[in-house]
Formats: C-alpha cells, structure tokens, sequence
C-alpha cells in the first residue's frame, strides 16, 4: 500500500471517528436535554404542590415542614372557631338516592366553603357533613370575631338560596346550626405518621362544636359564646340566651343567639 | 417558563396615559424607559415617589446589586406579584445572571446554590415583606452571624420595603405584566443583551452614605424614617411622607385611617400610636378610633371613608386576583385620582407599618 492510501485510510478513519464522537455528543445532548427537562417538570410539580398546600396550612409551616419534615410543629395563637353541622342529615340520605346525596352535600360544601373564605376563614377540615373553620389560622386577624359571624350570616343567607335550588329539583330543604367560640390554642400540624393536617387543638374548637348542639335545643341556628360576644361589633343582634352547662367546661356557658347585623348608619360625607 | 405566570390576574384596573415630560425625567434620572408608572402617573407625589424609590433600588450604600435582584425576586414572588416578578427577572437575565440560577432562585430558596449570606438575606427579606409573624431579635441575630453590619442590614430591609410597596401598587393596578415576561427571550434582547447591559449598568450602583438634614428629621412617622438615617433612602421616604400628606386628593383623615388599619393588622405599635394622634388632630375622638379599629365601622365614618377603611385591611395579606376584584370594586365610588392615591397611600402604609416593626424589633 503506498502513503497516499494510507494517509487516505487514516483521514477517513479520523472522519469516522469525528462522526461516531459527534453522534455521541448529540445523543449525550438530547440525553441531558431530555433529563433537564424531566428535573423542570418535577420542579414545576414540586412549586405547584407547595403553592396548593399554601391553600391549607400557613407559608411559615410549609416551609418548615418542607426545610425539615413534618415534625412538630405548633404554636400558640388566638382563634375564632366555627363548627357548622347539617340538621337531620342522617334521616334525609335513608330518604334519597346515594350519588344525589353526594351531589348535595358537594353543593353545600362548595356554597359554605365560599360563604367561608369571602371573610377571611380557612376551612380546616370536613367532619362528615360538619365543617370546622378557623379564622386568625393562618394570619394575625384582629377582626377575626367580626369576620367569623358575619361569615356564619353569610352561610345562613346561601343555604336559603341553596334550598330554593333544592325544592325546585325536588330534594328537601336543609338546615344547619352553627357554633361559635373565641379563644386561644394551638395551631400546627397533627395526626399520625402517615396522617398530618394543619388544625388547631384546644378548647375553643370544642367549646364551638358543644354550642353548636345546642343550637337545636335553643331554636337559633347560630350562638356565640360569652368570650367571643364581648369582642363582636355592637351592631350585631344578639339574643341572650339562657346559660347551659356543656361536657367538658366547669362553668355554665353564657350563650347569646345571633339574629342579624344592622349597617352602619354613616355621617355624611 | 416560571410558574409564575400561571398566577390568576386581572385585565389591568386603568387606561395609561403618556406624559413625555415625567418619561424624560425618569429616562434621564434612571436610564430606563419609564414602565408601569404611565399607568397610575398624575398624582405628583406618587410619580416623584415612584422616581425615587426606582433610584434607592438601583444605587445602594452597602449591599451589592446582585443581592438586591434576589431580595426584589424573592420578595414578589412571595407578594405572587407577577409584574414586579417579570419585570425584575428580565433585569437579572439581561444584566448576565444565567438562566439556571434563576429558576433555582424561583424554585428553592434553600437550594445549595446559595451561599450562607445571601440566604440569611432572602429569608430575613422574605420574613419582612410576609409579617407574619414579623421579624425579632432573632432575625437580626441570624443577619449578624452571617457577617452583616448594621447599615447593611437596614439597607436588605429597605430593599425589602421598596418591594413591598412596589408589589401592592402594580398587584392591585393589575399592571399588565405579559410585555416582561416575554422580553428575555426577544431575539433583540439576546443580540443586543450586552449592549443593553453595559447601558444599564453605566448608569452605576454605588451611592454614598447621606445623613437626613436637620429639617428632614421632623414630620409624620419620623421615629421609623430616624430608624433608616444614612441611607439615601431615609429621605426618598421623608419626601413621600411629607408629599402624601400635603396631597388634598383624600383627607387626612382618610390618609391616617389607612396607616392606623394598616398598622393595626400589622401589630406595629410605634406606627399605630402616631397613626392615632394624627387622626386625634383630624377631629376623631378617643372612643371613635377605638371603634374603627375594632370593628374597622363607626357612625363617625363617612361612607366613603368606611369604604377606604374596609379596602386598606385587605392589602396587608392578599391574593392577586381578590385585591384585584377588591380594587374594582372600591374604585366604583371614588375617581380615578382619589382611587390612585388611596392604592398608594395603602402601599405607603404596609411599607412604613413594616420598617416600624423592624424599628421596634432593632
């Protein structure tokens, strides 16, 4: 073989070897692009997670529990608590099918869930069909009393249309007696290894979810507590009611009924 | 493509208005085409506010520009503030940050790609601009141990500050951010990138330590504008106090029911005690103030005035898309001056509340 041909035989295997080297770069390329492009989408889910989770427990927990797990996290905080629960609800799903039920029930959920956070509430949890909301939960609310009663009026107010769009299809009315109590506890995360939710533990939930028991035996569909009472706008109706001892607390509780809120009577501009 | 466009937002709350002679003003004094402030400009104080504070974040005394692109990204993103979002990540991306470092920043904050300094900043930041609970002691310390003095540490919480009021007046305006958002990746932008860099860059970053004149020491909130003396930035505020308080656009006494409500919500004391004098000095009695900022309601109200006092509750924690509705609505019984002054006056509001928190905290 003479030089020519060799020097021709080295080029084109230096050539062959550029194209083999050059195709692994594109697919080491593709590889890294492909893989950089899985890690944004697993990021972007991640954001989305922690921005869906800022739904249900405050940022300043979110972090934590992201940064160091969800260990035991909780602190001590001033609440305003509302435990709503349907009346005769037992009786009305042994009266109507199993999936309308469902779809009532959502429908109520959906309309005092709104009733809820149009004044600054947070859901913490659904208990069958009894809600739980917390106001003062998730930032410092001074107003916090005011918020939750005149949110308490506002699920009076969407049951009633509600239960006009149930007669018309049929369904029976429902009613709800709602509880209301003030007072300090703590707020964090708490259930089980496997089971955490955001709530708030103390007296003040119970107490809530007692008064609203009672709201059946007095005939008022939503009662304050004493504590809660004395920080409430005076422009609310209340209506003494007469002091019930409940499980749990040593002394009677001091309940008032709320019947409405008159609007400001302004001066003039 | 950052998640955070896929924050709900309004079509924006006002028609802009072109002022070719505020858009010299401000090219000449930033270098930069004037952005949002054609939106709500025409109330004097506001436009010279907007100037000024777009001069303190682009010229610092102590901290370096980088840190100040993160604190403003950090902080809007925390504020779900689209606008100030884009418009500040445009900036990073132009000035050369690289593309991963942001996204990082985006994604986590407590990603390795941080240094233990800068991460002391972001979160101090981050605490500042959300308030709850708001800075203490602690969270100086935490600055202190990562090798701040104190200038610069005041310097971060004005940075913060800034951003805080920035966040609010384009959140509630609803200012169209989609311009910003698309701005890095116009091919004129990546071919002239370092064109446009060393322009933005020229117009420098260093400013020098400049202590409040004996005059600038007195005037409403004067403790929280003592608080940041030596900054160029104490007097940027001094002037946007005195400026909204000599506007006849609302009261006064509409102006002091909003820093009390602010305050209030906030829990900052030193804001909420001189908040209470001022409206003292506008004719409100003892017991009608503590009825306002009980029940935010009061006979002694107008209706116009209890309608500011509901709105100005709602800017202290907010999501975009409710403030905006919330706007809207308020705009319906004011014009569109009053309207602009009552959105700036409420920013102006959680920015001082927030600084008499640190003060209090220092």
């Amino acid at each position: 073989m003479d030089s020519s041909a060799i020097r021709i035989a080295i080029e084109l295997g230096i050539a062959a070897l550029a194209v083999v080297l050059g195709l692994l770069l594109r697919h080491r390329r593709r590889e890294a692009g492909r893989l950089r492009q899985r890690l944004e989408s697993a990021t972007g889910k991640l954001q989305n997670l922690q921005l869906a989770f800022s739904r249900f427990a405050p940022d300043e927990i979110i972090e934590r529990v992201i940064a160091d797990g969800p260990g035991e996290i909780g602190e001590k905080k001033e609440v305003t608590a509302l435990f709503a629960d349907l009346m005769g609800f037992t009786a009305l799903s042994e009266r109507i099918e199993p999936n309308v039920l469902i779809r009532v029930l959502n429908g109520y959920f959906d309309r005092m869930s709104e009733a809820i956070s149009q004044h600054r509430g947070y859901v913490s949890t659904f208990i069958g069909d009894g809600i739980l909301a917390l106001f003062g939960a998730l930032t410092p609310n001074p107003w916090q009393g005011d918020d939750a009663v005149h949110a308490a009026l506002a699920m009076r107010e969407a049951l009633a249309v509600y239960n006009r769009e149930l007669a018309e299809r049929g369904i029976p009315e429902l009613s709800i007696g709602i509880g209301l109590s003030r007072g300090m506890g703590i707020a964090g995360l708490v259930g089980s290894q496997n089971l955490k939710e955001f709530t708030f533990v103390g007296g003040t939930v119970n107490i809530a979810a007692r008064v609203q028991d009672l709201t059946r035996q007095h005939d008022a569909d939503i009662i304050v507590t004493a504590a809660l009472k004395e920080t409430l706008d005076p422009r609310f109706a209340l209506r003494a009611l007469p002091d019930t001892q409940v499980k749990g607390v040593a002394e009677p509780l001091s309940l008032y009924a709320v019947d409405g809120f008159a609007d400001v009577a302004v001066a003039g501009d | 493509m950052s998640l955070m466009r896929e924050i709900p937002w309004e079509s924006c709350l006002l028609e802009p208005r072109r002022d070719p002679k505020l858009e010299r003003r401000f090219r000449r004094a930033t270098g930069r085409p004037i952005g949002p402030i054609i939106y709500y400009s025409g109330t004097s104080w506001l436009d010279d506010t907007t100037l000024l504070f777009n001069i303190d974040v682009s010229k610092q005394v102590s901290i370096d520009s980088e840190l100040v692109g993160l604190i403003a990204m950090i902080v809007s993103q925390d504020n779900s503030c689209r606008f100030c979002f884009a418009e500040t990540r445009a900036l990073l991306r132009i000035l050369g940050m690289p593309e991963r470092r942001i996204a990082q920043l985006e994604h986590d904050l407590l990603s390795e790609e941080f240094d233990d300094r800068e991460r002391a900043a972001l979160e101090f930041s981050r605490r500042f601009s959300r308030s709850n609970p708001p800075p203490d002691k602690r969270d100086f310390d935490a600055l202190r141990t990562a090798g701040y003095d104190e200038l610069q540490i005041i310097e971060i919480a004005s940075i913060a500050s800034i951003l805080v009021f920035f966040n609010r007046v384009t959140t509630i305006f609803a200012l169209p951010p989609y311009a910003f958002e698309k701005l890095p990746d116009r091919w004129y932008v990546r071919l002239f990138r370092p064109l446009i860099a060393y322009a933005v860059s020229r117009t420098g970053n260093t400013a020098q330590i400049d202590p409040l004149r004996p005059n600038e020491r007195k005037g409403i909130f004067s403790e929280i504008v003592l608080g940041l003396d030596g900054l160029p930035f104490a007097r940027s505020l001094r002037k946007t106090l005195d400026g909204m308080w000599a506007s006849n656009v609302l009261t006064r006494r509409a102006k002091a029911l909003v820093m009390a409500v602010v305050a209030r919500a906030l829990g900052c004391a030193l804001a909420g005690k001189e908040a209470n004098e001022l409206l003292l000095a506008e004719g409100l009695r003892s017991d009608e103030i503590e009825e306002v900022l009980t029940h935010l309601a009061s006979p002694a109200l107008t209706a116009r005035e209890q309608q500011i006092v509901a709105f100005a509750r709602e800017t202290v924690w907010y999501e975009p898309a409710r403030i905006q509705q919330l706007g809207r609505h308020a705009m319906q019984g004011l014009s569109r001056e009053e309207f602009v002054e009552l959105v700036a006056v409420a920013s102006i509001a959680n920015m001082t509340c927030r600084l008499g928190i640190l003060a209090g905290a220092a």
